[in-house]
C-alpha cells in the first residue's frame, strides 16, 4: 500500500503545484488560466531540449528553463495579453486562455519539431537512483517531487507572510483599488504573480514529464484534473488547493490498490475521482452557504463600485455602432444564400468537407444559445453533441429506427442530461459552472463514451444517411435546412418575451426574481434547448462521417470549438455557420491549395488560437467587427448622411450583436456617461 | 420559520396592511442587523423608512422581498404569511421593489424593461408560448401599449424609451427601476433610495409620479430614502431604524420632534442643543 501512496503523492505533488499556480493568478488577477497545462508542457519541452537534445547539465537546464524562460513567458504573456483582460468578462478570459493553450503547443512543434516523446527525464540524474524506505521503493524523481512541493509551500508561506512583496500580493487579493490608492502598482504586482505562476507551471511540467511523457494533450488533461482541487479551494484558498491536490493524487493511486487492477470498474473509477472531489466540495459549500459564486469575497466595496455592472456578466446586447440596423438582418440572409450556392459550384472534395462544416455549424448554434443568449459558460456542449451522435447511432443502427427519429431522440436525451446538469449547477457562479461542466465532459468521455458499445475499439458505430440526403450535395442542403430551423428558433427566442426574460436573468438574477421571473425555469429552458441543439447537431455531425466515433467528441476539442466560435462571434447565427465552414475548410486549403507541409499544416490552428487571443482586445468577435467596419465604409461612401446613427438599443431585438461586456466602449446616444452609474455610486 | 405559505394572489382587504413585518430579526454571524423590527404599510399609502447608514433598512427590504431569510419573525403580504416564500412568488402576489445598487437589465432598452415587467404579471403565458409560436411576430396588445406608454411618460422616460439601460445616467436609471416595478401591477412597492443620484427637478418629478400612482391605483409603498425631506413630504407615516432597532414610528411631525430620532441622526449632545441641523428633519 505504501508503494501506491508513494506513486500517488507524485501525482498529488503535480496537482498541488498546478492548483497553487492556478489559484494565485486567479485571486490576484482574476484570470483562471486554462493554458496552464500548455505553459507546463512548453517549459518541460524546453527543458528536454536543453538537457537531452543539447546535452546540457541538469542544473543549468533547469535554471535556464525555470529562471529565464518561465519568467520571460509569464512577463511576456502578462504584458501582451493578460493585462488587457482585467475588466473582461469571464467568457473572454476563458476563451483567451483556451486560445493560448491551442497556440503554445503549435509553437512548440514549430520550434522543437514534431517528435513524440514518451519517456522524458525529470530532475534526477539518469539512471534514476532508487531508495528503500520501509521496504518500499522510492525513486529520486519522486523524492524531488515531494521536496519541491514542500519547499514551495514553505517558501510561499514565508514570502506571503513576512515580505513586503507578499504583503502587496495579499493586499491586492483583498482590494486592487485600495492597493492602488495606497501607492502600490497593481500592474507590477500582477506581472510578478504571472512570473511566479509560470515558474510553478514549469516546475509542475518538468516533474510530470517522467510520469506522463511529453504530450501536450496529456498535460492539459492533467491540469484539468487539477481544476478539481481549485474548485474545492473555492478558487481562493492556497492551502486547501495544495491539500486537496495531494489527496486527489493519493486517492487515485489507492483506488488502484484496493480494487482489482485490470478491471473495468477500476479503470472507470480512477478518472472519476476529480469529479467526486468537485461534487463533494460543491455540495458541502452549497449546504453551508446556499450558493457558490466566484464573485463572493472578491475585492472591496470600492472595487465593486469601479467595476461597472459586475465583472462576470457574459454578454450584453447593445450596439451603438449600428449605423444601418436593417443590414444586420439582411447581411446574414445574403451570406446564407451565398453559402447555399456553394454546393452547386464545389468539386466533390470540397463538398465532402462542406458536409462536415455545416454539421459542425449546427453544433456551434448550441454555444450561441447557451453562452450567447443564456450567458452561461458551459464547456461541455461537445459532450451533448457526442451523446446525440452515439445515441442516434445506437437507435438507428442497433435498433433499426429511421435516422431522423433516432437523431431527434438523441437530441432529447442530450436535452434531458442538459436540464439535469443545469439544475445541479443552478447555484454556482459562472466560472464554477465552466469548471464543473468541463469536469463533467471529461467524466462522460472516460466513463460513457469509452464503453465498447459506443467505442467499438475506436471504430465507432456506422450510421446511414437518410435516402433523400445520401449524396454529399443533398446532405449539405439537409444540414443547412436544420441549421436554418435552429437559427430561426434563436432569432425568435431573442425577439420574444422569452428572450427578454432570458436577458433579464442574465443581467440580474435578484431583479428578475423580485419581478416574478423564475431564474431556475429560465436556466432550465436554455440549458435544455442548447443541449437539444447540440445533440441533434452531433447526430448530423456523425452522419456527415457516416460513423459515430466517440473520439470525435473529446472534451478538449470542444474547448477549441468554443474558442473558434467566440472568435467569430458567440451571439451571431451566421458567425456559427462561418466558423463551422472555415474550421473545416482551412486545414484542407493549407494542405491541398497552398501545399504547405508540417509544421505549417498547423497554421489554421495557430490562426484560430491567435484569433481567440485577440479577443482580449476585441471582444465582439470577428464577424461583428467586420460587419461594423463594412457599415462604417458604407456610411462614409454615402457621404455620412444617408443613415441615422441609431442609438444603442433601438435596433430591433434580433440585431446582430456581440458586445461581450458592458465595459466595452459604446458611445452614448443620450447626453449621459457610460459607466456613470458606477462612478456616482463610488462617489456617493 | 413559517410553513403555511400563501398560494393565492393577495387581495388587500380594508384594514389589512399591504405588507407587514412582525418582529423580524436578522443576524449576520455575530452582528445583529435587525432586532425584533415590526413595520406595516396600509394599502394605498406611503410609509417612509429612514435611519443612518448601517441601520438595517436594506436588510429589511431583503427580508420583505424574500432575498434574505430572517432568523426570527414573519412577513405578511395582504395578511398572508410569506416568510419562507421565494421572491418570484411574492412578486406574483403583488410585491415589487427597486434596489439601492441598481439592478437593471443592461441588455434591454428602457421600454423593454417596462414591457417585460408588464408581461411577467399580465401575460405570463407569453414567457413560454412565444418560444413555440413565433412570438417575436406577435404584436403587443393595446392594453399593454397603453400601460407601458403611461408608465414611461409618468416617470419622464419617453425621450430615452428606446435607449439601452447600459448607457443611462444614474438618475434616469433609477426611474427605470421604478417604472419596471410599477409595470408589474403591484399592490406594494419597496423603493430603496429612488431619489439617490437624481437632481432637484428629477426628485420632485419622481415624488409627483409616486403620489399619482398611489392616489390613482391605491398602490402602497415603503420608501427608504436618505433625502429625509422627500420622505417626510411623501409619507403618511415614518419608521426610524438605528443599529437594527426600530427607535421611532409615527407621522412626519411626530418623527421630526422625536428626541430619539434626533439623537440617532445628530448625536446626543447636538440633539439636546437643538441646533441649526433642525431643518434636516
Amino acid at each position: 500500500m505504501l508503494q501506491f501512496i508513494v506513486v500517488g503523492l507524485v501525482f498529488g505533488s503535480i496537482y498541488a503545484l498546478a492548483a497553487s499556480g492556478l489559484v494565485i493568478t486567479y485571486v490576484s488577477t482574476g484570470v483562471l488560466n486554462f493554458a496552464f497545462g500548455a505553459f507546463a508542457f512548453f517549459i518541460a519541452r524546453f527543458y528536454y531540449f536543453l538537457h537531452v537534445e543539447k546535452e546540457w547539465g541538469i542544473l543549468l537546464s533547469v535554471a535556464v528553463s525555470l529562471l529565464v524562460l518561465a519568467p520571460f513567458m509569464g512577463l511576456f504573456f502578462y504584458m501582451a495579453i493578460f493585462r488587457f483582460l482585467r475588466l473582461s468578462s469571464q467568457l473572454i478570459k476563458v476563451v483567451v486562455t483556451i486560445g493560448l493553450s491551442v497556440v503554445i503547443p503549435v509553437v512548440a512543434v514549430m520550434i522543437f519539431g514534431n517528435d513524440e516523446i514518451f519517456q522524458a527525464p525529470g530532475l534526477a540524474p539518469q539512471p534514476v537512483s532508487v531508495y528503500k524506505v520501509f521496504d518500499t521503493a522510492v525513486t529520486l524523481d519522486q523524492v524531488i517531487s515531494y521536496a519541491c512541493v514542500l519547499g514551495i509551500v514553505v517558501l510561499g508561506a514565508l514570502i506571503l507572510r513576512f515580505t513586503e512583496a507578499g504583503l502587496s500580493v495579499r493586499a491586492m487579493v483583498d482590494s486592487e483599488a485600495m492597493t492602488s490608492l495606497s501607492g502600490s502598482n497593481p500592474s507590477r504586482i500582477a506581472a510578478g504573480v504571472w512570473v511566479v505562476a509560470t515558474m510553478l507551471a514549469g516546475l509542475a511540467g518538468i516533474l510530470a514529464a517522467p510520469v506522463i511523457g511529453l504530450d501536450p494533450n496529456k498535460y492539459t488533461l492533467l491540469i484539468a484534473a487539477a481544476f478539481a482541487a481549485v474548485i474545492a479551494a473555492r478558487l481562493r484558498s492556497l492551502p486547501v488547493a495544495v491539500l486537496i491536490g495531494l489527496l486527489m493524487g493519493v486517492a487515485g493511486s489507492l483506488v488502484q490498490y484496493f480494487l482489482p487492477p485490470d478491471s473495468e470498474v477500476t479503470a472507470n473509477i480512477v478518472p472519476a475521482i476529480p469529479f467526486a472531489f468537485v461534487t463533494v466540495s460543491l455540495i458541502v459549500n452549497i449546504v453551508r452557504q446556499g450558493r457558490v459564486n466566484e464573485e463572493e469575497g472578491v475585492g472591496g466595496a470600492l472595487d465593486r463600485a469601479i467595476t461597472p455592472n459586475g465583472g462576470s456578466r457574459l454578454a450584453a446586447s447593445t450596439d451603438s455602432e449600428n449605423l444601418y440596423p436593417k443590414l444586420n438582418f439582411v447581411f446574414p440572409i445574403v451570406l446564407f444564400a451565398g453559402i447555399c450556392i456553394l454546393p452547386l459550384i464545389f468539386a466533390p472534395y470540397w463538398q465532402s468537407l462542406m458536409v462536415t462544416g455545416v454539421a459542425l455549424a449546427v453544433i456551434f448554434l448550441s454555444y450561441t444559445l447557451v453562452t450567447g443568449e443564456g450567458g452561461m459558460l458551459w464547456l461541455c456542449q461537445i459532450t451533448f453533441a457526442g451523446v446525440g451522435a452515439l445515441a442516434s447511432a445506437q437507435f438507428a443502427t442497433q435498433h433499426g429506427w429511421p435516422i431522423i427519429p433516432a437523431i431527434l431522440m438523441g437530441g432529447l436525451i442530450a436535452a434531458f442530461i442538459g436540464i439535469v446538469l443545469g439544475l445541479l449547477t443552478i447555484r454556482l457562479g459562472n466560472l464554477y459552472v465552466a469548471l464543473v461542466t468541463l469536469t463533467f465532459g471529461l467524466l462522460m468521455e472516460r466513463l460513457v463514451f469509452n464503453l465498447q458499445t459506443f467505442a467499438n475499439f475506436g471504430a465507432g458505430v456506422a450510421v446511414a444517411r437518410p435516402e433523400f440526403a445520401a449524396a454529399d450535395k443533398d446532405f449539405i442542403y439537409f444540414a443547412l435546412a436544420v441549421f436554418a430551423i435552429f437559427a430561426v428558433l434563436i432569432v425568435n427566442l431573442r425577439r420574444s418575451t422569452t428572450g427578454l426574460a432570458l436577458n433579464a436573468v442574465r443581467w440580474s438574477e435578484n431583479a428578475s426574481r423580485t419581478m416574478g421571473l423564475s431564474v431556475i425555469q429560465m436556466k432550465m429552458l436554455v440549458s435544455g434547448l442548447a443541449a437539444f441543439v447540440a445533440g441533434v447537431g452531433g447526430g448530423i455531425y456523425a452522419l456527415s462521417f457516416k460513423q459515430a466515433i466517440p473520439l470525435d467528441y473529446a472534451t478538449l476539442l470542444g474547448l477549441a470549438w468554443l474558442a473558434v466560435l467566440v472568435t467569430f462571434g458567440v451571439r451571431s447565427n451566421i458567425a456559427a455557420l462561418l466558423a463551422g465552414l472555415l474550421f473545416t475548410f482551412s486545414p484542407a486549403f493549407i494542405q491541398t491549395v497552398l501545399k504547405l507541409d508540417a509544421p505549417w499544416s498547423d497554421l489554421p490552428i495557430l490562426l484560430f488560437g491567435l484569433g481567440a487571443i485577440a479577443l482580449a482586445k476585441n471582444p465582439e468577435g470577428t464577424v461583428h467587427q467586420q460587419a461594423m467596419g463594412f457599415q462604417k465604409l458604407l456610411h462614409k461612401a454615402s457621404g455620412g448622411g444617408g443613415a441615422r446613427a441609431v442609438p444603442a438599443a433601438t435596433a430591433y431585438a434580433g440585431r446582430h450583436d456581440a458586445r461581450l461586456h458592458p465595459d466595452d466602449p459604446a458611445p452614448a446616444p443620450e447626453p449621459s456617461q457610460p459607466g456613470g452609474q458606477a462612478a456616482e455610486v463610488a462617489g456617493s | 420559520m413559517s410553513t403555511t405559505e400563501a398560494t393565492q394572489p393577495a387581495e388587500v382587504g380594508a384594514g389589512t396592511p399591504a405588507i407587514e413585518a412582525r418582529n423580524v430579526t436578522v443576524r449576520f454571524g455575530g452582528l445583529v442587523a435587525l432586532s425584533d423590527v415590526s413595520v406595516s404599510v396600509p394599502p394605498g399609502s406611503i410609509v417612509g423608512l429612514v435611519g443612518p447608514n448601517g441601520a438595517g433598512k436594506t436588510t429589511l427590504f431583503g427580508v420583505l422581498s424574500g432575498l434574505l431569510h430572517p432568523q426570527g419573525g414573519d412577513v405578511y403580504l395582504a395578511g398572508q404569511k410569506v416568510t419562507g416564500a421565494a421572491p418570484s412568488k411574492r412578486a406574483r402576489l403583488g410585491l415589487a421593489r427597486t434596489f439601492q445598487q441598481l439592478e437593471l437589465f443592461m441588455g434591454l432598452t428602457v421600454r423593454e424593461h417596462v414591457v417585460l415587467g408588464y408581461r411577467v404579471r399580465k401575460q405570463r403565458k407569453r414567457l413560454w408560448s412565444d418560444l413555440f409560436t413565433a412570438g417575436a411576430l406577435h404584436p403587443a396588445s393595446d392594453e399593454e401599449n397603453t400601460r407601458v406608454d403611461r408608465l414611461v411618460d409618468l416617470l419622464g422616460l419617453t425621450s430615452v424609451a428606446n435607449t439601452a439601460a447600459s448607457v443611462l445616467p444614474l438618475g434616469t436609471a433609477r426611474r427605470v427601476e421604478v417604472a419596471r416595478a410599477l409595470a408589474t401591477g403591484p399592490s406594494i412597492v419597496l423603493l430603496d433610495e429612488p431619489s439617490s443620484g437624481l437632481d432637484g427637478h428629477e426628485t420632485s418629478q419622481l415624488g409627483a409620479a409616486l403620489r399619482t400612482v398611489v392616489e390613482e391605483e391605491r398602490v402602497a409603498m415603503l420608501l427608504v430614502e436618505h433625502d429625509v425631506a422627500m420622505v417626510l413630504g411623501l409619507s403618511s407615516e415614518v419608521a426610524v431604524l438605528d443599529f437594527g432597532v426600530r427607535i421611532a414610528y409615527g407621522t412626519p411631525d411626530e418623527i421630526r420632534n422625536d428626541p430619539a430620532v434626533r439623537a440617532a441622526y445628530l448625536g446626543d449632545d447636538e440633539a439636546v442643543e437643538g441646533t441649526h441641523e433642525d431643518e434636516k428633519l
